[in-house]
């Protein structure tokens, strides 16, 4: 079992991402503290849980995917198979 | 007319119809079945409260119900998920709401006919893990799609997200039941027979039952279609650096001709400006992101695949960039479930406050897309000019049309309003900012709502100069079928219905 380590409580320093926007975690953005002062105040928040948030948000995603089709095409696989349009595809077809 | 009438031994013939079990006239049952997600005057809350609330769990319970009421004259207002953005199961007269929740059970699944039969409490998602083991889907896709109910998507003749492959509920809904606002039981779909798509015989009265926002009667049970479960999901966002270039794609891809196109989805510049605000798909995007384009296809694996390859070649030689797997399919993914999003916009000063979301929708051709964008940013400016409790958060347009997506949008302004700060100054120029946007749907040639409906303060005084002759058909209707006008009274300025006496 791993007991208490100050990394998991502790987030980061924020990092500013533009006028309005903060980060502490790469893809994960929070509004400038100072926009939350007036009317609505940040909560403070343990990094593991920010983490659990983002995560659970990911895996709500992947399910909706999931809830309605068995695959998901990439358009960045297509993309570059249409860019070497002489190989042939997963299925063995050539791509039109 | 009516008024509530709802006294003790009205509760009591309620609880012998429904059970004990089944009533509720406490507060906090009345207080949360009072308004919908869509703006909501907070301050007269009070005006809006339902005298009682039945869950009842039978055709015939409802149907008694509905008796009870016109022996009475107490209005009755029918309620399935609540999550309707017009204010169909807002009770204007208080009176007797019916809730259908607890009528949520799957009658029949027939693979052969393909179909499926439900009361109308069940809601899509559900109803679609129950249908999953069988290969099949019923793919009617609100924003609402986890928490709405199939009777309300009745009762407000919903728009789906993928109607453009799959149809909007009124071509997913085969036939259904409802009591009548007289108390009688009856089927109604094309012609008489339940799982029949298509039929000539007698008056269309589905489309009559459907889209009444509970003024017409209450659904009881429902017939769907059942399609076969997709094989392959496919979504690509493309990014553009004006609304023209955007505009213009989205016809191009709409009008493609590809059978497996679901949707096609116009963000304009005001929505990109409020997603890269909070949007975390949005926000690291760079500054020539002015606009996007959402495309989504649907079917099997050797019909979606090429499909896509010409639809990414498509938004590519019309201008578009394609934003990337992640965005492109998480933001789809995040589509069928907008309910949840958690919401708060801003005041002039940049500061942060809770603020609940509305969007105005319409029904607007292509053409007149731009001339309705500008002519509806300009209404919405000017009320956050003069209360800034409300917030422009920019306008999408999506395919409107079933099977064909091409034509006419559903297009729809999202307004952030601070609804705690509501008053009736406040209130009433939101009302009035939103009969100025109905009117520019239709002096563009639109309709006031494509998936809502258009019986809100406001747009609803509009209605009959959309419908012209049809409103005062509306009324004759609604007086035939609901003579003591204890239906859903007050939607639709159907109280017309029943003035002058026997004028009508």
């Amino acid at each position: 079992m791993i007991g208490f380590r100050l990394s998991a409580q502790q987030p980061p320093e924020p990092e500013r991402v533009n006028d309005t926007v903060v980060k502490r975690f790469d893809h994960v953005y929070e509004v400038d503290p100072a926009l939350m002062q007036e009317h609505v105040r940040q909560h403070e928040f343990p990094a593991w849980e920010t983490k659990r948030i983002v995560d659970g948000r990911w895996d709500h995603l992947d399910w909706m995917h999931a809830h309605w089709a068995d695959r998901v095409l990439s358009g960045e696989e297509l993309l570059a198979e249409s860019a070497q349009p002489d190989q042939l595809d997963d299925e063995g077809v050539r791509p039109e | 007319m009516t008024a509530t009438m709802v006294t003790d031994p009205v509760i009591n013939e309620l609880v012998q119809i429904c059970g004990t079990d089944h009533v509720f006239a406490d507060r906090s049952a009345r207080v949360n079945r009072a308004r919908v997600p869509a703006p909501f005057p907070v301050h007269r809350w009070a005006d809006l409260i339902p005298d009682v609330v039945v869950l009842p769990t039978s055709p015939e319970q409802i149907a008694e119900v509905v008796k009870l009421a016109n022996r009475h004259r107490i209005p009755v207002v029918p309620r399935a998920g609540g999550t309707g953005l017009t204010d169909g199961a807002v009770p204007l007269r208080h009176g007797i709401l019916v809730d259908v929740k607890l009528m949520n059970e799957i009658l029949e699944i027939d693979l052969e006919d393909r179909a499926v039969t439900v009361q109308p409490g069940i809601n899509m998602l559900k109803l679609n893990e129950e249908l999953r083991p069988h290969g099949v889907i019923y793919p009617d896709d609100p924003a609402s799609y986890p928490c709405s109910l199939v009777g309300g998507r009745i009762g407000t003749s919903g728009w789906s997200l993928i109607g453009g492959r799959y149809g909007h509920t009124r071509d997913l809904v085969i036939s259904f039941e409802l009591v009548l606002p007289t108390g009688e039981l009856i089927r109604v779909g094309d012609g008489g027979g339940r799982k029949v798509r298509k039929s000539s015989s007698g008056y269309q009265l589905k489309h009559l039952f459907m889209g009444h926002q509970g003024t017409l009667g209450i659904v009881t049970e429902a017939t769907l279609e059942l399609v076969p479960r997709p094989e392959t999901e496919f979504a690509a966002f493309f990014s553009y650096p004006d609304y023209e270039t955007a505009w213009r794609s989205t016809a191009a891809l709409a009008r493609s001709g590809l059978a497996t196109l679901a949707g096609v989805v116009l963000f304009d510049e005001w929505k990109l400006a409020y997603l890269r605000r909070d949007d975390e798909a949005y926000i690291p995007q760079p500054d020539s992101v002015r606009c996007v384009v959402a495309t989504a296809m649907y079917g099997t694996t050797d019909e979606v695949r090429p499909a896509a390859k010409r639809l990414l070649r498509i938004g590519q030689e019309s201008g578009g960039n394609y934003l990337g797997d992640e965005i492109s399919q998480g933001d789809w993914a995040s589509r069928h479930d907008r309910y949840a999003t958690p919401l708060h916009g801003r005041l002039r000063d940049g500061q942060v406050v809770p603020m609940s979301w509305h969007c105005e929708d319409a029904s607007i051709n292509w053409t007149a897309l731009p001339q309705v964008r500008r002519e509806w940013h300009d209404i919405v400016a000017q009320l956050a000019d003069r209360y800034p409790i409300f917030d422009d958060w920019g306008m999408f347009a999506y395919t409107n049309g079933a099977f064909k997506p091409w034509g006419d949008y559903l297009t729809e302004i999202d307004v952030g309003i601070w609804e705690q700060e509501l008053d009736d100054e406040s209130w009433a120029a939101w009302v009035d900012a939103k009969r100025d946007i109905a009117a520019v749907a239709l002096a563009h040639g639109g309709s006031i709502s494509a998936c809502h409906g258009s019986c809100r303060e406001g747009e609803v005084d509009l209605v009959p100069q959309e419908m012209g002759g049809g409103f005062e058909v509306m009324k004759k209707v609604k007086r035939a079928l609901d003579p003591n006008n204890i239906m859903n009274p007050g939607k639709y300025l159907l109280d017309q219905a029943y003035e002058g006496g026997d004028r009508l």
